[in-house]
């Protein structure tokens, strides 16, 4: 009975109204102005702006539950351009990294799937961040605690579907049962394979161990800034532990040999 | 493997060194109980296991304030052991900074009863009902379960690392725990040679084996930091590129294991000049067992 979003990017218009929906729902802060009275040239000049096409925070953070990424595509001599995009956020792993790592049980599993992250218990340890494969949990200096997309944990509980996939003008984000969500991404996938998009692929059904959320992507993943063979790292966990563990025994085995054994030869020096 | 992974951006003089004071404890702590186990029973390696438990405690002491200072909200750190959703104690077997929260509180309590059989013992602290209680125990039980903590202690950390997804942490993956155990080893060996050159007890026989000890845990060290790079292969970067390059191998290979690798070989005869270079070979074990988990950790965030 998982809840999820499948994010169509073919369908994408890079327009961000999930971006501002996110934003204004959970009632992120704002980003910084793009425009400042520079006194010294005597006009307003614009700051803060990527450098990377249309997008304008970068990447996913504390404040930024949802980015809308902008790859521009050309042939060689450039005469064929393609503008790809794609809304990322959070994709709700079925088995999360952050919620594996997380040492208080602040970050749980909520009855319809959703990773969320219970802000009176977090301690702000940060040891979610790294554990994330996509980069999308971020600390606050501001709360001390780590933020991250709750697939508008409220909403969904109170029967309403997603503030971003209620906000998509061209339908590319949708939410609904994860079982649905597969079954429309398949048969988009298929059409497009038969339109000839031969690179078109799904992201999020194998890549660690399966997403809520995911997308129907035109290039490789890694073209849209995600990893190509993402795991969840906690699967590593048992050897790790038996490395440890041999390397603990081994040096044990030199304690022995070197406070028992040593001395033994010794007492053999001194009588030979 | 995944370049778009963020970083903790962890200070380094908060959790590295958290890994390296708590890695020190646990070596010098595993020694004592080991020696305690296999050593003879005799007043020599009874006074190395004293002095080791003389390290271990007050070094782990200082822990807690290093992993407290780092949180974002450290007025809720006990929320590590009590959770009333989760269950009262709480535990997440899945997550080693949750399970070697545990095992550090066990370990504190174990150093905390050796030191202060320790100082009941020499009678600097009088305490007759201590004495009573903690003898009740055969001393060989103290010692394996203390053991036991140390080696967690001492390699738990390095699982921690490696059970993410940042890149260099992934890749060094099995084989970080193990290194950080034998560090532990070689920089607790170093700890408890300090103390002994300072109470000047080098010259008898249980010094030369703490001496081949340490030399052992120091090739070993050398044989793991080759096989880690070979494994993470491209993934190894960070360490190869300036400025961990020359942390890394600068401080912690060369100044910090080759260099005492060989003044340790060197001065393996009993000889009355050598506690100069044995102090020497003992500083730079410690300062480069801190430039390991400062350079692993920080290049892993870079």
């Amino acid at each position: 009975m998982a809840k999820g979003m499948f994010v169509d990017t073919s369908i994408c218009t890079g327009c961000k109204a999930c971006q501002v929906a996110c934003k204004e729902w959970n009632g992120l802060a704002p980003e910084p102005s793009h425009f400042r009275y520079d006194p010294v040239a005597g006009h307003i000049v614009a700051i803060n702006y990527t450098g990377n096409s249309y997008d304008n925070t970068g990447r996913l953070s504390a404040t930024d539950w949802r980015h809308v990424r902008f790859i521009e595509q050309f042939n060689p001599d450039r005469s064929q351009a393609r503008w790809l995009f794609m809304s990322d956020s959070c994709k709700h792993c079925t088995d999360a990294g952050c919620l594996n790592a997380c040492p208080t049980s602040s970050i749980i599993r909520t009855d319809m799937g959703n990773v969320f992250v219970q802000q009176e218990t977090c301690i702000g340890c940060k040891y979610c961040i790294p554990a994330c494969p996509f980069g999308v949990i971020s600390f606050s200096e501001q709360t001390g605690t780590v933020h991250k997309c709750t697939l508008c944990n409220d909403r969904i509980h109170n029967g309403l579907g997603t503030a971003c996939a209620k906000a998509c003008p061209t339908g590319s984000i949708q939410f609904g049962e994860v079982a649905d969500l597969k079954a429309k991404a398949d048969a988009r996938l298929a059409q497009l394979k038969a339109l000839g998009n031969t690179q078109a692929n799904i992201y999020g059904y194998t890549e660690a161990s399966g997403l809520n959320v995911f997308y129907l992507l035109l290039d490789k993943p890694s073209v849209y800034g995600q990893p190509e063979n993402p795991v969840v790292p906690q699967q590593r966990l048992p050897l790790e532990s038996i490395t440890s563990i041999v390397g603990a025994l081994a040096m044990g085995a030199v304690a022995l040999v070197a406070f028992r054994e040593r001395g033994a030869r010794k007492r053999e020096e001194v009588r030979g | 493997m995944s370049p778009e992974t963020l970083s903790p951006n962890w200070a380094w003089y908060f959790v590295p060194m958290y890994f390296f004071v708590g890695g020190v404890s646990a070596g010098a702590y595993f020694i004592g109980s080991l020696v305690e186990l296999f050593g003879k029973d005799d007043e020599q390696h009874c006074e190395l296991s004293r002095v080791a438990y003389y390290i271990a405690f007050p070094l782990i002491l200082i822990t807690p304030i290093l992993l407290i200072a780092d949180l974002g909200r450290p007025e809720r750190f006990w929320h590590l052991f009590f959770y009333v959703n989760g269950g009262i104690p709480y535990i997440n077997l899945q997550s080693p900074l949750s399970v070697g929260s545990w095992a550090l509180l066990l370990y504190g309590a174990m150093t905390f009863l050796s030191f202060l059989d320790n100082l009941v013992a020499a009678g600097r602290v009088r305490f007759a009902p201590f004495a009573a209680l903690y003898n009740r125990i055969p001393r060989k039980v103290y010692a394996l379960i203390g053991s036991l903590t140390g080696f967690f202690v001492a390699s738990y950390t390095g699982v921690l690392v490696n059970s993410t997804a940042r890149p260099l942490w992934a890749a060094t993956s099995p084989l970080l725990g193990a290194l950080f155990v034998v560090s532990a080893g070689s920089t607790g060996a170093a700890a408890i040679a300090l103390v002994m050159v300072f109470r000047k007890m080098v010259n008898g026989e249980v010094f030369e084996q703490l001496e081949t000890f340490d030399r052992v845990a120091m090739i070993a060290e050398i044989v793991l930091i080759v096989l880690m790079i070979v494994i993470a292969g491209q993934f190894a970067a960070p360490l190869l590129t300036s400025p961990y390059a020359l942390i890394f191998w600068g401080g912690t290979v060369l100044v910090g294991i080759l260099v005492p690798l060989a003044l340790n070989w060197y001065t393996r005869r009993p000889d009355a000049t050598r506690s100069g270079l044995v102090t020497l070979a003992a500083v730079l074990a410690l300062f480069g067992g801190a430039l390991l988990r400062i350079s692993l950790v920080q290049a892993g965030q870079a």
